[in-house]
């Protein structure tokens, strides 16, 4: 209540400037509409009131809170249980039932991350080809991807997911009978597995090496784009770039005696022994929540195509660029400024939405904190955390994004 | 000439300070009255409201003006129990064929609603998921909370709930496939196992497996609804869960599963009330205890008319009857729980005895007694005398 009575006080002292204001100056008021119908008036005493609602609200549903938890002897800002073991485990984790809880979450975070990690990079080409195809002359590729839209854009992510989850899950055989493809790849409805790097001696030496070899090739790009911006020799960057990078890595292959080795999966006796594998229900929920994702990114893309001027295009053609090259350097630069705004929001949903994995069995962020308040652990302190978690996700997100928009934007308009 | 608007304009300032000054002033108000909670101008202000619709004894005048804003209060004024139950648990409380609840644990919502209200079918269920009922008992969202719920240390302390005399002793167990050549817990290792989220059994099959060094995969669920089709797909092995349930769930599945000889926990399910309203805690527990007390004495939905003139004196107390004293008068004992004296004849003639609703429930799915019989019967089944 100290905050209603600093409102007040605010709301008087402004006011009473205001009066004295107009009495000290001796301002002529005469010709002045009576203060109910001023609207200067009026703008104030409407704000005043929308804030003295919206705190009143706020400090009823806060003093309702408190009620209750002092009724049931609960502190809400009490955090030391978060040293104390989670008593649960989690799957492809070391996390032990030992492990502190905070450790728990810290997985979740990790959970959380590798979803949207692959999910949204994963949207934003799939969206991109969707919303393309939307505007192509062929009939019949722009009306699937129309029916692709109409359909994933107007259901429940909750649904695809869940749908998607029980595709997979009876789609795939059990794991006794898991379809392989020749030692390279293993699917079944528990886990996907592909190959991977397995380290050999002189791994370390050698990553240290290809870090280096990824720095030249930057380097390399920098120079040949100069070179051509100064000269117009063709760059030719991504050959130049690639070439730097292939030929240490070969060299460094050899000279290093054959620093790592590729490794194939291979299940023995329920255990996933090399290659890298991930869990059925992550693949399931990132792939369906990329279905959904995608079909919005794609109404936005084929928004900001349509608004690129049509003068661009012609001017393409007229230019006999290839249809590839008028996307690529004269309409997808263009459009990428104006979806790019839409974009980020779609980020956001997409990092909520893994939310509902929970639903699935992969272990995210809900997921563990649904487990831990079903472990006595207290439910506000712990949805606290949460949302403070999905919080940081989404501004970081927007932040990262603000920042490319803020360079899109100085380029142009 | 100037001062007539002049005037109106400090009047309107004056309007809109009275405006701002009142909202706040209410404001004022609500927090005044969470500061001072409990103390004797807001109950007294409550209990005033209740003491027509709830008081019976003497005795309990002090009681009421205390605990006037009470759950028994509450639930009375409302005229409906609300009760948190399960709605995907074969046997325990599942959503019939019908539309309607029905299982163990909602038959002992009723018998909760029988006892306080005097008619059975007065009482609402809020299905939840095993996560979410502590909070949705925390909250007071519900009166009581029904839904194969173990009673355990850490949650009558942390989880501000009290838990009330257990409707059912259970373990866990393991279930697999018949034809998945794991004969024990310890053929189990590197499965991946079946669970349900926020439970103990959860917290169970961590510490134990982690204890007996055996290594598997947790896969999740939050309903029975999705769990079941993954075990039925093999995309895990094993599915834990109280036995009960196991075997509730495996007189239903299609395919052929074993239940594992291991049982790793005890298990004793009850129904749960939030902390600080202990009358309300009593009066569920010795409503459901009632049942246990009905089957002991043999009375059940259908003879429990014939008892009413019985000649033993505890039955006719039980049964709110009236009881001769050496003078030759009679009057009604009442206990002093806040129910209705004849609360014990409203269960049983309502919903019935504990082997009643045992029977009507949990015998279809192939569940015997076991622990759960009289303890005159070689169970553990017992309850303080009525009295």
């Amino acid at each position: 209540m100290r905050l209603a009575i600093y409102f007040v006080v605010a709301a008087v002292a402004l006011f009473g400037w205001r009066f004295l204001r107009d009495v000290t100056t001796k301002r002529d008021t005469s010709n002045r509409p009576p203060p109910w119908r001023d609207v200067r008036v009026l703008a104030v005493g409407i704000q005043v009131v929308a804030v003295g609602i919206l705190f009143l609200l706020g400090s009823w549903l806060w003093d309702n809170f408190n009620t209750r938890t002092d009724d049931i002897g609960l502190d809400p800002f009490d955090f030391a249980f978060l040293d104390q073991p989670s008593g649960i485990s989690i799957a492809d984790s070391d996390l032990n039932p030992n492990s502190p809880i905070s450790s728990a979450l810290r997985n979740g975070v990790k959970n959380t991350f590798l979803t949207i990690v692959v999910g949204i990079p994963l949207s934003v080409l799939f969206g991109t080809l969707i919303g393309i195809s939307r505007l192509s002359e062929n009939w019949l590729l722009s009306k699937i991807a129309t029916g692709y839209v109409e359909f994933f854009r107007n259901i429940p992510p909750l649904l695809i997911i869940v749908f998607t989850w029980s595709v997979f899950l009876t789609g795939f055989p059990p794991e006794r009978e898991s379809w392989e493809i020749g030692d390279l790849f293993i699917f079944n409805n528990k886990r996907f597995a592909g190959p991977s790097i397995a380290s050999q001696e002189n791994f370390v030496a050698y990553r240290w090496l290809m870090l280096a070899a990824l720095a030249l090739a930057a380097v390399v790009w920098v120079v040949r784009t100069r070179l051509f911006d100064r000269t117009g020799t063709p760059h030719r960057r991504v050959l130049w770039s690639l070439g730097t990078f292939v030929g240490i890595g070969v060299i460094g292959y050899v000279a290093l005696g054959q620093p790592f080795r590729f490794s194939t999966p291979d299940i023995v006796e329920r255990v996933y022994e090399g290659g890298v594998k991930m869990q059925m229900p992550y693949a399931a929920g990132v792939f369906a929540l990329t279905l959904y994702t995608a079909s919005h990114i794609a109404e936005i893309v084929r928004g900001s195509i349509l608004s690129v001027d049509r003068g661009q295009v012609e001017a393409g053609n007229a230019l006999a660029l290839s249809g590839f090259q008028r996307y690529r350097f004269v309409v997808l630069p263009q459009a990428f400024r104006v979806a790019f705004p839409p974009l980020i929001n779609q980020f956001l949903n997409f990092t909520k939405n893994t939310s509902l994995f929970v639903a699935i069995g992969f272990a995210e962020i809900t997921s563990i904190s649904i487990n831990l308040f079903g472990q006595s652990r207290p439910a506000p302190q712990i949805l606290f955390i949460v949302m403070g978690i999905y919080l940081t996700f989404s501004l970081v997100l927007s932040t990262i994004g603000n920042l490319i928009n803020g360079r899109l934007a100085i380029a142009g308009r | 000439m100037s001062s007539t608007p002049m005037l109106r304009r400090i009047l309107a300032m004056l309007f809109a300070f009275a405006l701002v000054g009142s909202a706040c002033s209410s404001g004022d108000d609500t927090s005044e009255a969470t500061d001072s909670d409990g103390n004797t101008v807001t109950t007294a202000d409550d209990g005033n409201g209740d003491d027509g619709d709830t008081d019976n004894g003497d005795g309990e005048e002090t009681i009421e003006l205390v605990q006037g804003d009470g759950v028994l209060a509450a639930v009375q004024a409302r005229g409906t129990l609300k009760c948190g139950g399960n709605d995907t648990l074969p046997g325990f409380g599942i959503i019939d064929a019908d539309g309607e609840f029905s299982g163990f644990d909602i038959d002992f919502c009723r018998v909760l609603a029988a006892a306080v209200l005097g008619d059975s079918e007065a009482f609402e269920i809020l299905p939840l998921t095993a996560a979410q009922r502590f909070p949705t008992l925390q909250s007071g969202e519900i009166d009581v909370l029904i839904r194969n719920t173990t009673w355990t240390a850490s949650r009558d302390g942390s989880e501000q709930a009290t838990f009330l005399h257990p409707t059912f002793y259970d373990g866990q167990g393991f279930m697999v496939r018949s034809d998945s050549g794991i004969a024990s817990l310890d053929d189990a290792q590197n499965t991946t196992i079946c669970v349900l989220q926020g439970t103990t059994t959860l917290l169970n099959m961590n510490a134990v497996l982690g204890d007996r060094g055996i290594s598997f995969t947790p896969l999740e669920f939050d309903s029975n609804d999705t769990l079941q089709p993954a075990f039925v797909a093999e995309q895990c092995e094993v599915w834990t869960s109280d036995a009960s349930q196991l075997a509730a769930f495996a007189a239903t599945l299609d395919i052929d599963v074993t239940v594992l000889p291991d049982i790793i926990s005890k298990e004793p399910l009850g129904p749960v009330v939030a902390d600080g309203d202990s009358q309300w805690a009593q009066i569920v527990d010795w409503a459901t205890m009632a049942t246990i007390q009905a089957e002991e004495f043999g009375i059940n939905s259908g003879n429990v008319d014939s008892f009413l003139t019985s000649e033993d004196s505890g039955i006719l107390r039980f049964l709110g009857q009236p009881v001769e004293d050496g003078d030759g008068n009679s009057a009604v004992a009442d206990v002093g729980l806040g129910l209705p004296a004849d609360f014990a004849y409203n269960i049983i003639s309502q919903v019935g005895n504990y082997a009643e609703i045992f029977e009507a429930n949990l015998t279809p799915l192939g569940l015997e007694r076991g622990p759960n019989a009289l303890w005159t019967e070689g169970g553990i089944m017992y309850v303080p005398p009525f009295r």
